[in-house]
C-alpha cells in the first residue's frame, strides 16, 4: 500500500474570511469555486466523505440554498397542469423565449430529445410535414434504435415548400437510420374517383397498408392563418376556404380538418385526401403532437379535446393560453410540496409458505404424484424414482436419449420424456445434479444396441456425474456422447460459448434428439443435430422476485422493490446485472436487443420461440411479453414457426420468465414439426 | 511419537457429520448468495445418513468409505462427487493402518487432495474448496517438515483452511455455477470452500483431542 500524502497543515485551516466555519467554506469551494468534492477534500485537509456531509449539512442549516429558476419551474407547473386537465400521459414546455434560436427549431429539438423515450426499436413511425416536423427530423441523433420504418403519414404536396411530407420522413429515417416507406401519391387528389383508382395501385395500396401498423405518429398542427402550412402547402384555396363544411374548422392535422372540439370535418376533400384518417390517427399507441404559437392555441386545444394526443410539446406561453382556454388559473398552481411519503413497509418474508409435507420428502412425492398422473408417459426404473423411463416401446437399433439433472424445474426434465424426445430421465435432488448409478441406471434401460445420447445442461456437477455414469457404461461396452445444452446467451460471451449453462433451450434440444432418434438415425447424427439444435438456442431469462428451496424455505436471496435481474439461470440465482425494473415491453427490447444481435438475425429467417415462465410467472404476463417480441421479430421480417409458450423449465416458484429464439433452417424444422409425446410437451 | 489408533477413529467422522449438519442453514445461506443455495442442504444430506451407517467404533477408513458411498451414489450435485472422491482416496491411503500419526495423517490428505484435483477441473484462486484444501495440505507438511508436533501441525492446518477460506472473499469465481456470475460473485465466501475448511477444522479439533 502506497503511504498516505502528508497533508499540509496550514492548509487544512480555513482562510480567515469563512471564520472558523468549515460547512461555509466547503460550501463556497463548492458552489462559487466549481470544485469537486475530492479536491475539496484535499484542500480542507479532510476526506471525501465529510465533505460530503460538510455539504449535505450546509444544506440543511440553510448556509446553501438550491432554487429552479423561476422559468423553468412555470415549465414544469404548466406540463403537470395540462396533463392532469386533459389526461394525457405527458407534456413538455419549452421556455417560450431564449437563445437566438426560433420556437420552431426549440421544439423540435426538444422533441428530437424525447424521441429516446418515446420511440423503442421495431416501431414504425409516421410523421405528418410542416415547418416543426422538419426541425424536428433534422435535431433527431442517434438514438441506436434497430428495425424501425418511417412512414409518411400522407401523401406528398406542392414542392414549392422545403418542409414537404416526403422531406420530412426522409430526413426522420435518415437520423433514426430507420427504413423509409414513401406514399406515391398527392396528399390531395383532384376528385374522390382519382383516389379509389390510385388506391387500386397495388404498390400505394401495400404503402398505405403500414399506416394501420404505425406504432408512434409525430405530427404538426396546423392552424387556418392566410400563411399557415396548409395554405402554403397549397391544398385549401380561397374557394373551399369558403365552403360551408369547413366554416367551423379551426385547425388541419394530417391533413384533415377539425373543428373547435377535435371532430373531424367531412367536406369536400375528405374523400380526395391521401394519408393517415383522423380514426386511424387516435388508435396509434403514442401520438406526438410538436407545436407552438399563438395561432396555434385554437388548433392545439382541439386536438387535446378531440383525444388525438397521447404527448404534448409546446412552449410556455402556448401552454399557458391552451389552460387560460379552458379557465384553468394559472396562479392557483403554486408548486405544492408532496406530502412525505409514508416510509415503506419493509417486506421481509422470512418463511416462504409451500404445499409440502416433510421437506426431505418433497422431491419423492412430487414424482410420485406425477407418476400417479401420467401413468401412460413415465414408468420408474428398477423401482427408483429417481430414473424413470418412457412407457413407449423402443425398437432395437433405436439410439437411447438420456437427460436429467436436478429437481426443481418441473415440468422440466421428467415431462420431456416420451416417443419422440427422450427415452429416460434421471432425477437428483432440487437443483443437484443426480448420482452416476441412477444415470447408469437409465443408460442400460434406453440401450436397444446403437449407443446412447446424454443431453444435460453445462453445470460442473452435471457433467462429474454424468461423465462418471458413462466410464461405467462404456465398462459395459455401452456407447455413450454427451451434448451439453449452452443456450443462456448471458451467461458468458460469445467467444466462450462452451462456458454458457443450459437453461429452458434444453426443451428444443431434447425435441430434436429425440426426433432424430424416432428415425432411427445412428449415434454420430443424433448427436450432431442435438449440437446443431443447441447451437441455434438463444436465451436469456429475468427475474423479479428469487426463489425459496423446500429445506430453507426462505428467499435464496433478495431483489429490491424496484430491481430485476437480468440474465437469471434456472437455479434460483442472481443474475448476470442487477438493473432497474422495467415495463414489459422494455424488457422484451433489452432482451430482443441481446438476442438478435448474437444470433444476426436477418430479416426472412424462421424461428422457434419459448416464453418461459420461471415458475411464480402466471400465463398473462408470459402472453404480455410474447406480444411485444412478436412485434419486434415483426418488425424484422422474422417468420415465427412456432410458439410454446408458458411453465416449461422452471426455478421452483422464482417469479421471472425466459425468452428463447430458436434459428430454424428446413432440417431442424423438420424435426421440430415432428411429433412427440412427453407430459410436458405434446405435438 | 505422537498418533491415534485407527480402531475407533469412525467416531471423528460422526463428529465431522455433526458439524456440517449443524451448519447446514449456514451454508446454504452462503451459497445462496452467488449459487443456489442448496449447498448446506445437500452436504447434510450426505453427511446426515453416513452417521447414521456407519460404525463410530470401527476404523477411519471404513467410515469414510460409508461416507464416501452416500456422497458418490446419492447425494449428486458437484459435492457428492468432489467430496466422495475425496473421503474415497483418503480411505484408500490408510486403509489397514493400525495407528495414524503425522506421516499418515499428511499422505491422507494429499490423497484426498489429488482425488479432488482429478475430478474437478479447478485450481487455486478459482474459488472453490481448493483454496482452503491445498494451503491447508501444504501447511500441515511444512509444520511437521520443520519438526512440529502432530498437534501443532494439524493447529497450523487448521488455521491455513480457515484463511484460504477468507481469501475466497476476493475471488472471482472461475469454475462451477457461481463462475456464471463474473465480478459480481467477488466479495462473498465460498460454499464449497466454507465447508471444507469445517471439514479440516474438525480433524485437526478431533484428533487433536485424543492426542491430549
Amino acid at each position: 500500500m502506497a503511504p498516505p500524502r502528508k497533508r499540509d497543515v496550514r492548509a487544512s485551516r480555513p482562510p480567515l474570511r469563512f471564520g472558523d466555519d468549515p460547512l461555509l467554506w466547503a460550501s463556497w469551494l463548492y458552489y462559487e469555486e466549481g470544485l469537486t468534492q475530492s479536491e475539496i477534500a484535499d484542500q480542507m485537509g479532510a476526506s471525501r466523505p465529510t465533505v460530503n456531509a460538510y455539504l449535505a449539512d450546509a444544506r440543511a442549516r440553510g448556509i446553501v440554498n438550491i432554487s429552479i429558476s423561476g422559468d423553468k419551474l412555470r415549465s414544469v407547473t404548466i406540463a403537470r397542469a395540462i396533463e392532469a386537465h386533459f389526461g394525457i400521459g405527458d407534456c413538455l414546455i419549452v421556455p417560450a423565449e431564449g437563445g437566438q434560436r426560433s420556437l420552431i427549431d426549440r421544439l423540435g429539438a426538444a422533441a428530437a430529445q424525447s424521441l429516446p423515450d418515446l420511440l423503442h426499436s421495431g416501431d414504425t413511425v409516421a410523421i405528418t410535414w410542416g415547418r416543426t416536423m422538419l426541425a424536428l427530423a433534422n435535431a433527431v441523433r442517434d438514438c441506436h434504435l434497430s428495425d424501425v420504418i418511417v412512414v409518411q403519414a400522407t401523401g406528398g404536396t406542392t414542392a414549392a415548400i422545403t418542409y414537404t411530407p416526403e422531406a420530412c420522413a426522409t430526413r426522420l429515417a435518415e437520423s433514426l437510420g430507420a427504413r423509409f416507406v414513401p406514399i406515391s401519391a398527392p396528399a390531395i387528389v383532384s376528385s374522390p374517383e382519382a383516389r379509389k383508382i390510385l388506391l387500386r395501385e397495388p404498390v400505394i395500396a401495400e404503402q398505405m397498408q403500414n399506416l394501420e401498423r404505425v406504432t408512434c405518429i409525430l405530427f404538426g398542427i396546423s392552424s387556418l392563418r392566410p400563411n399557415s402550412t396548409v395554405h402554403s402547402s397549397g391544398f385549401f384555396d380561397s374557394s373551399l376556404q369558403r365552403h360551408g363544411a369547413y366554416g367551423t374548422a379551426v385547425g388541419s392535422l394530417a391533413g384533415r380538418f377539425i373543428d373547435d372540439q377535435g371532430a373531424g370535418l367531412s367536406g369536400p376533400l375528405a374523400d380526395r385526401t391521401m394519408g393517415i384518417d383522423l380514426d386511424q390517427l387516435r388508435s396509434v399507441p403514442t401520438r406526438v403532437l410538436v407545436a407552438g404559437g399563438f395561432d396555434k392555441v385554437p388548433p392545439i386545444l382541439a386536438a387535446l379535446r378531440g383525444g388525438y394526443v397521447t404527448t404534448l410539446i409546446t412552449d410556455s406561453a402556448t401552454g399557458e393560453g391552451i389552460l387560460r382556454a379552458e379557465g384553468v388559473e394559472l396562479d392557483t398552481l403554486a408548486p405544492r410540496r408532496r406530502a412525505a411519503e409514508p416510509p415503506q413497509q419493509a417486506l421481509a418474508r422470512t418463511r416462504i409458505k409451500k404445499f409440502i409435507n416433510q421437506p426431505k420428502d418433497a422431491v419423492t412425492e412430487a414424482l410420485e404424484g406425477a407418476l400417479a398422473a401420467f401413468p401412460d408417459h413415465i414408468e420408474p426404473i428398477g423401482g427408483s424414482l429417481r430414473a424413470l423411463r418412457s412407457r413407449a416401446a423402443k425398437p432395437e437399433g433405436k439410439v437411447g436419449v438420456v437427460i436429467g439433472g436436478g429437481a426443481g424445474h418441473e415440468p422440466g426434465f421428467a415431462g420431456f420424456v416420451g416417443p419422440g424426445l427422450a427415452d429416460a430421465v434421471a432425477l437428483g435432488n432440487v437443483f443437484a445434479s443426480p448420482p452416476p448409478d441412477r444415470i447408469l441406471s437409465c443408460t442400460r434401460d434406453a440401450h436397444r444396441g446403437a449407443g446412447v445420447l446424454y443431453i444435460y445442461g453445462n453445470y460442473t456437477g452435471d457433467v462429474m456425474n454424468f461423465d462418471m455414469a458413462a466410464d461405467l457404461a462404456a465398462a459395459e461396452g455401452i456407447q455413450t456422447r454427451t451434448v451439453l445444452t449452452t443456450d443462456d446467451i448471458a451467461s458468458s460471451g460469445a467467444e466462450d460459448r462452451a462456458a454458457r449453462r443450459g437453461t429452458a433451450g434444453n426443451v428444443f434440444v431434447f425435441k430434436v434428439a429425440g426426433a432424430a432418434s424416432a428415425r432411427m438415425l445412428p449415434l454420430e447424427d443424433c448427436e450432431r443435430l442435438a449440437r446443431k439444435a443447441n447451437a441455434a438456442c438463444h436465451t436469456i431469462g429475468v427475474a423479479l422476485e428469487p426463489c425459496s428451496t423446500p429445506d430453507t424455505q426462505r428467499p435464496s436471496f433478495s431483489i429490491g422493490q424496484t430491481d430485476m435481474e437480468f440474465g437469471v439461470g434456472i437455479h434460483g440465482e442472481p443474475g448476470v446485472t442487477r438493473v432497474r425494473l422495467q415495463t414489459a415491453d422494455r424488457v422484451v427490447d433489452q432482451i430482443c436487443d441481446r438476442i438478435f444481435e448474437e444470433m444476426r438475425l436477418a430479416p426472412g429467417a424462421r424461428v422457434a420461440v419459448l416464453v418461459n415462465s420461471l415458475g411464480a410467472t402466471p400465463m398473462l404476463e408470459l402472453m404480455i411479453l410474447n406480444r411485444r417480441l412478436t412485434h419486434r421479430l415483426s418488425a424484422r421480417s422474422v417468420d415465427v414457426h412456432t410458439t410454446l409458450l408458458g411453465h416449461y423449465f422452471t426455478a421452483l416458484d422464482m417469479a421471472g420468465a425466459s425468452i428463447t429464439l430458436m434459428a430454424l433452417d428446413e432440417e431442424l424444422t423438420g424435426l421440430l414439426d415432428a411429433p412427440c409425446d412427453g407430459f410436458a410437451w405434446r405435438k | 511419537m505422537q498418533a491415534i489408533d485407527n480402531k475407533g477413529a469412525g467416531a471423528i467422522v460422526s463428529e465431522i457429520a455433526t458439524a456440517i449438519v449443524d451448519n447446514k442453514a449456514y451454508l446454504s445461506e452462503i451459497d445462496g448468495k452467488i449459487g443456489d443455495g442448496d449447498h448446506g442442504v445437500n452436504m447434510a444430506k450426505g453427511f446426515g445418513r453416513a452417521a447414521d451407517r456407519l460404525d463410530p467404533a470401527g476404523t477411519l477408513d471404513e467410515a469414510m468409505q460409508v461416507l464416501s458411498d452416500v456422497l458418490m451414489s446419492e447425494i449428486g450435485g458437484s459435492m457428492g462427487p468432489l467430496y466422495g472422491m475425496m473421503f474415497s482416496d483418503m480411505a484408500d491411503s490408510i486403509e489397514g493402518a493400525e495407528q495414524i500419526d503425522a506421516e499418515a495423517f499428511g499422505k491422507m490428505i494429499r490423497a484426498g487432495l489429488e482425488g479432488v484435483q482429478d475430478i474437478g477441473s479447478a485450481k487455486v484462486g478459482d474459488k472453490t474448496l481448493l483454496d482452503a484444501f491445498s494451503p491447508a495440505v501444504e501447511t500441515f507438511d511444512a509444520a511437521t517438515a520443520e519438526g512440529k508436533s502432530f498437534a501443532e501441525a494439524l493447529q497450523a492446518m487448521k488455521a491455513a483452511a480457515a484463511e484460504g477460506r477468507d481469501s475466497t472473499i476476493d475471488m472471482v469465481a472461475k469454475v462451477g455455477r457461481s463462475s456464471r456470475l463474473g465480478e459480481r460473485s467477488r466479495g462473498v465466501l465460498d460454499a464449497g470452500a466454507t465447508s471444507c475448511a469445517m471439514i479440516l477444522g474438525c480433524f485437526a479439533d478431533s484428533i487433536g483431542n485424543r492426542l491430549a
